[in-house]
C-alpha cells in the first residue's frame, strides 16, 4: 500500500516528560524536545506558549510541573498525561492546561501511534486514549484534540456472534481508529456518529455532497433505466461503470462518457443533473 | 443505522466499502489512494462472500441482504 508520510511537523513546541531512553524516537514525528530533569523542566515552562504540546510518562515530573507554576493562572498550552493523576493534580493542571488528557499508561495508544494521532488532520476523530470506570459503567475516551467524550457501557451493543464485551480488557488501538473490549471492537467513527451531534452533523454534510456527484448521479440514472454495471459491456467494462459510481475515476474520457450516455439514452451532459 | 461495510484501516486514515452496493462510502480518504490489488482482494467473490457472512453473524439486526435496503438501493 502507498504510505503517504507526512514530514515531521515543528510548528509547535512539543516537549515530552520521559525518562526513558527508547521512547523518544517513536516520538520524531513530533520533533519533542525531552525534558528529564528538574532543571530541564524549569526552562521548558519559561518558553512555554498557548500552542505548546505537553506529552508526560513521568509522574513526578508532572508533579515538579505542578509546583512550578503556581500563582496566577496562565496557559502552559495542552497535555498529555500517560500516568494515573491524583484528583488534587487534576485541579491543578485545569488551571494552566485549556486542554489535557490523562489515564495509566495502558490507557493510551503505543508511543508512535499516539504521536501520529496527535499530529493527523483527523485527530479530533481519533480516539488517543482512555479509562474505564466500573462503578458508573462509562468510558471516558481521549480524542486526539484533547477532548474527552464520556459514553456509557450500553452504547457497546452486542455483536450477534456471540464475542463477549470485556471492559476489564479495554484498549485503544489502529492509531485510535478502534476501541478494543477484550475480542470485541468498536470503530471510532460508528462511536463517534453515535454520541456526538457535531460529528454527525459534519458527516451528513459530506455524505449530502457525496451524493450530488458524477457518479452518484450515474448511479441513479443507471438504477432507474434498470441497467447492470455489466449491461454497458462490451463498449464499457463493468468495472469501469463501478469505479466511475465509487468516485475512483474523477475524470472519465469523452469517449466513455459519450457511450455511457448513449446506453442510457441521455446526453452526457444530462447524467450530472439526476 | 449505518449500511453494512467493511473497513481498510491504514495509519489514521480509513476507507469504508459500502457492503450492498460495493462503494467507498466516503469522499475523503480518496478512494483512489486505495491500491487496486486490495479493492480486487476484497471483491474476489468468496472473499466478498465472507465479508457478508461475517457482517450478518456480527449484526444480525442489520444484515446485508436487506429486503428495504435494496428497495431503496
Amino acid at each position: 500500500m502507498t504510505v503517504k508520510t507526512k514530514p515531521p511537523i515543528a510548528a509547535r513546541l512539543v516537549f515530552l516528560l520521559d525518562k526513558a531512553k527508547k521512547r523518544p524516537a517513536e516520538f520524531s514525528l513530533l520533533g519533542p524536545q525531552v525534558v528529564s530533569s528538574i532543571e530541564g523542566l524549569r526552562d521548558s515552562v519559561a518558553l512555554a506558549t498557548k500552542d505548546t504540546l505537553w506529552v508526560s510518562y513521568e509522574k513526578d515530573l508532572t508533579e515538579a510541573l505542578l509546583k512550578m507554576v503556581w500563582g496566577p493562572p496562565r496557559s502552559l498550552g495542552m497535555a498529555v498525561f500517560v500516568h494515573a493523576l491524583s484528583l488534587q493534580s487534576v485541579v491543578g493542571l485545569a488551571s494552566c492546561f485549556k486542554r489535557f488528557a490523562f489515564a495509566s499508561d495502558h490507557g493510551f495508544l503505543p508511543p508512535d501511534e499516539l504521536a501520529e494521532a496527535l499530529e493527523a488532520k483527523n485527530a479530533a476523530d481519533l480516539f488517543i486514549g482512555g479509562s474505564v470506570d466500573l462503578s458508573s459503567e462509562t468510558i471516558t475516551l481521549w480524542r486526539g484534540c484533547l477532548t474527552p467524550l464520556t459514553v456509557p457501557f450500553s452504547a457497546f451493543e452486542k455483536s450477534g456472534d456471540g464475542t463477549e464485551l470485556d471492559f476489564a480488557r479495554f484498549a485503544v488501538t489502529d492509531f485510535g481508529q478502534t476501541v478494543r473490549l477484550g475480542r470485541y471492537e468498536a470503530a471510532a467513527d460508528a462511536i463517534l456518529y453515535k454520541f456526538d451531534p457535531d460529528y454527525r452533523r459534519r458527516i451528513s454534510r459530506v455524505r449530502r455532497q457525496s451524493e450530488r456527484s458524477f457518479g452518484a448521479s450515474l448511479r441513479r440514472l443507471r438504477k432507474q433505466r434498470g441497467l447492470r454495471r455489466e449491461d454497458f459491456e462490451p463498449e464499457i467494462a463493468g468495472k469501469t461503470i463501478a469505479r466511475i459510481e465509487q468516485g475512483i475515476v474523477q475524470q472519465v474520457h469523452k469517449k466513455t462518457l459519450t457511450a455511457i450516455a448513449r446506453r442510457l439514452r441521455v446526453t452526457p451532459e444530462e447524467i450530472g443533473s439526476y | 443505522m449505518e449500511p453494512p461495510h467493511i473497513t481498510i484501516l491504514h495509519g489514521t486514515q480509513a476507507w469504508r466499502i459500502n457492503l450492498r452496493t460495493g462503494e467507498f462510502m466516503d469522499k475523503q480518504p480518496d478512494p483512489a489512494d486505495v491500491p487496486e490489488e486490495i479493492t480486487a482482494f476484497i471483491q474476489k467473490r468468496s472473499h466478498w462472500q465472507s465479508f457478508h457472512k461475517k457482517w450478518d453473524e456480527k449484526y444480525p439486526m442489520n444484515p446485508v441482504r436487506d429486503k428495504d435496503a435494496d428497495e431503496a438501493e
